[in-house]
């Protein structure tokens, strides 16, 4: 029998919602940059299930195209970190505060 | 398949020549660097000359396309290419010449404004690949395509801010910029996840057939399109995604400001307007109805609020170019009018309007920021008391701002003028007084900053201390052009606006 579709926007909104409350409450870099990755992958889940439940491959290509975005963005965040510990001597996202907001 | 250019047929990928001329100008760039990878000043003028006529190139035969009628409803109509995942009409050459024109002024501007940097090849490839994705963002017409391109202009966009990698302030700008972006980001593809969730498909085309005007489900639908336009409100510098532009702006080199608030903003707007209009026109209640999920409401909503958060904050900096940042916020939420007044009965107007608002925005505050390229030339300061007297130094430089200022306050001495007065005509159109007097009231308060640097650089005593030594040529020809583009964009208004009136018709 399978899994009603409802059951996978639950999970995904769950794992979204985590992956938010580590944005907001972390302020190390590297542990921002999962707690992004948890969110493209909570809609990667969306696009699976739901391709599945249409019973079209569209939402399982693009979860493909998301998650080499996600290797890419990560990419530049690992860069741009490495710059920011070059610079700051920390990751702590909020010791780099020079600019008034 | 085959279209008709001009009297030759040809195949359809040739519409999309202006991206291709910007991808091959890139690998151009890649190619000099590895002949020869340790530039002199040769190679320099070089890689430079390269993306200013790659880009100038881009900006011509868009805009050659455009009056030929490529792509609009008197010649060939929309040209689908893939499986309508790209599609390119009347609204995706506009943009491509905006952002054509926005990125060849920039790369001009960047010869002097770079000199003695290395990774200068990386630097150009960059801008031309950002270029690129912003392109193609214009002619985007699948939610996957869709994020794709905006990935294509983010992400080099973020390594271009933080250039400067050994000064503190342009790590810290791209931190920023990177972080909001990555979450904004994530927001917009669990928004496509979720409108894919209710209409099972990607192409903007039939996830309107799908939806119709009753949904199956509506709630799903509703939190998906508020994340999808939470994700397009970071690219264009729009509440509540609005709080990393002054801190990218003023963090990054001055030409990569003036790129990311011109061209990137409109890139974020065409997707914007393309996506909202053709997926889901039925259920924004555009078709007639009561609205099952009603985003021109949260667009208006967003719009005022954008407009007084920038305006006000701008008033209070210290900063010329933080001001000028907090003003590129301002002028996003003027231009969501053109989403915010949509169901006016001239609809074809009102998105026109908004158009013609980016096309001037493009020349007036690419101007404004290689103007403060330049005082970061001079290396003058970054306050208001700091331009105290340049015109006396820079006479030039200085008119070209006070024209850049006063037609971006809307003042009738530059195209500003004749947009800002479309977009209160607009308002009025669809009878939303809000959004009509709030763009009065911001634009009066605009007046006062704007005319606070001017009084600076005009009536203000120099206090003697700073001295020009150098004219650099590359820049001022930037700004002067800029200049001479803002100026005429107010007689040629009448000449330009039916080409954008026509191509934002051909959405509905």
């Amino acid at each position: 029998m399978a899994i009603l579709s409802e059951f996978y926007l639950l999970l995904s909104a769950a794992v979204f919602s985590i992956g938010l409350y580590g944005i907001l409450t972390r302020s190390n870099a590297l542990v921002f940059l999962m707690s992004v990755e948890l969110m493209l992958n909570a809609a990667n889940i969306n696009l699976v299930a739901f391709s599945f439940h249409y019973g079209n491959v569209t939402g399982q290509v693009f979860s493909l195209f998301t998650m080499a975005l996600a290797a890419a963005e990560v990419a530049i965040g690992i860069g741009i970190v490495l710059v920011l510990y070059r610079n700051f001597e920390d990751i702590d996202v909020t010791k780099a505060a020079t600019m008034r907001w | 398949m085959v279209v008709e250019i001009g009297g030759f047929a040809v195949a359809d990928w040739v519409t999309l020549a202006p991206t291709l001329v910007l991808v091959a100008a890139s690998l151009l760039v890649f190619l000099i660097d590895t002949v020869e990878p340790r530039p002199g000043s040769s190679s320099n003028a070089v890689l430079a000359a390269v993306t200013t006529v790659g880009s100038l190139l881009a900006f011509l035969v868009a805009g050659y396309l455009l009056v030929v009628g490529v792509g609009q409803e008197r010649v060939t109509g929309p040209v689908s290419m893939f499986n309508g995942q790209l599609v390119v009409d009347g609204m995706s050459l506009f943009f491509v010449v905006i952002v054509g024109s926005v990125t060849a002024l920039v790369a001009l501007a960047s010869y002097d404004y770079l000199a003695g940097e290395a990774y200068q090849a990386e630097y150009y490839a960059l801008v031309l690949l950002a270029a690129t994705g912003m392109s193609l963002m214009a002619s985007a017409n699948s939610l996957a395509t869709a994020f794709v391109c905006l990935e294509l202009s983010s992400l080099p966009s973020y390594a271009l801010v933080a250039f400067y990698k050994d000064n503190r302030g342009s790590v810290e700008a791209s931190l920023k910029y990177f972080l909001v972006g990555a979450l904004s980001s994530s927001v917009l593809v669990y928004g496509i996840s979720l409108v894919y969730a209710a209409s099972g498909r990607l192409q903007f085309g039939a996830v309107a057939e799908q939806l119709g005007a009753r949904p199956e489900f509506a709630g799903v639908l509703g939190v998906g399109v508020v994340m999808v336009l939470l994700g397009f409100a970071f690219k264009t510098a729009s509440v509540p995604f609005h709080f990393w532009a002054p801190e990218a702006y003023e963090g990054a080199p001055a030409p990569v400001s003036a790129f990311l608030s011109s061209a990137s903003k409109a890139a974020g707007f065409v997707l914007a307007f393309r996506l909202f209009l053709t997926a889901f026109p039925e259920v924004g209640g555009l078709a007639g109805g009561d609205p099952a999920v009603d985003w021109v409401v949260a667009v208006q909503v967003l719009a005022v609020v954008t407009m007084f958060v920038g305006n006000f904050a701008a008033a209070t900096q210290e900063k010329v170019k933080r001001m000028l940042a907090y003003s590129s916020v301002g002028h996003a939420g003027y231009v969501l009018i053109g989403l915010a007044a949509i169901s006016a009965p001239d609809s074809g107007f009102v998105l026109g309007a908004s158009m013609m608002h980016l096309l001037v925005y493009g020349f007036m505050n690419t101007g404004a920021f290689l103007f403060v390229a330049l005082a970061e030339q001079w290396g003058i300061g970054r306050t208001f008391q700091d331009f105290n007297g340049l015109s006396t130094q820079a006479p030039l430089a200085c008119a070209a701002m006070t024209v850049f200022l006063f037609s971006l306050a809307g003042l009738p001495i530059g195209g500003g003028f004749i947009s800002k007065l479309y977009l209160l005509a607009a308002t009025a159109k669809a009878g939303t007084w809000l959004l009509g007097a709030a763009l009065i009231v911001n634009s009066a308060l605009s007046l006062y900053y704007y005319s606070r640097v001017v009084k600076a650089m005009w009536f203000e005593e120099p206090d003697g201390t700073v001295e020009i030594e150098s004219y650099p040529t590359s820049l001022y020809a930037a700004v002067v052009i800029a200049a001479v583009a803002t100026v005429v964009l107010l007689p040629a208004f009448g000449l330009l606006s039916p080409s954008a009136f026509n191509a934002a018709s051909g959405l509905f």
